[in-house]
């Protein structure tokens, strides 16, 4: 009876050591992974000079040199000035004159519903220009 | 091995003993394994850092 006992509790025991070393390992296993993750990559300096080609005169970019950011604005002034009249000055009034559609009624005489109509229709209009130039580049 | 053979081993190994403590990792190297994959590859530094952590504290566990 007694040594049933003392077996009892050593199987107790070695229960107990494995849970404890599981969660050991496990914790070790989060640590390692934080570690890597804070740890960043690093490269000798002869390597890095031996990966990187030399600068040369291709590799400094001038902002004056045509880009095709440039060539985007470009084509948008195009598609800009093709609008109808109406259109280009309910543009201009409000993205280059910040005025309110409302205002822009009042001074157009006209309704401030009409304002967005034709604000959408114009931005429909040149974002379809634009895709249309692209499609024709490519 | 037996829980008394079990005992004494675990015993030695947190006093210090190395060929206990060799045991004992010997015993829970397939525990230890499992938990050295990671992204579905083996990590052997893991598993290095993992026994490095085992050795440091198993004299913390109390019997």
């Amino acid at each position: 009876m007694y040594q049933g006992q003392e077996n009892g509790e050593l199987n107790i025991l070695r229960a107990r050591f494995t849970i404890w070393l599981e969660k050991l390992i496990k914790n070790a296993k989060i640590d390692y992974l934080r570690k890597l993750k804070k740890t960043p990559e690093t490269m000798s300096i002869e390597e890095l000079f031996e990966s990187e080609e030399p600068i040369g005169d291709k590799d400094i970019v001038i902002p004056s040199q045509k880009m095709t950011f440039d060539f985007e604005e470009e084509r948008l002034a195009k598609a800009f000035y093709e609008l109808p009249l109406m259109k280009r000055k309910i543009l201009e009034m409000l993205f280059v004159e910040e005025i309110k559609p409302e205002e822009i009624a009042k001074k157009l005489n006209c309704s401030s519903q009409y304002v967005y109509n034709q604000k959408f229709r114009a931005i429909k209009t040149l974002r379809e220009q634009l895709c249309k130039g692209e499609n024709t580049d490519e | 091995m037996n829980d008394i053979d079990f005992y004494t081993t675990l015993q030695g190994a947190i006093a210090g003993n190395h060929k206990d403590l060799e045991s004992i990792l010997v015993m829970y190297e397939s525990l230890i394994r499992k938990y050295c994959y990671f992204n579905g590859k083996y990590d052997e530094d893991l598993h290095q850092y993992i026994l490095i952590r085992i050795v440091l504290k198993i004299s913390k566990f109390i019997i």
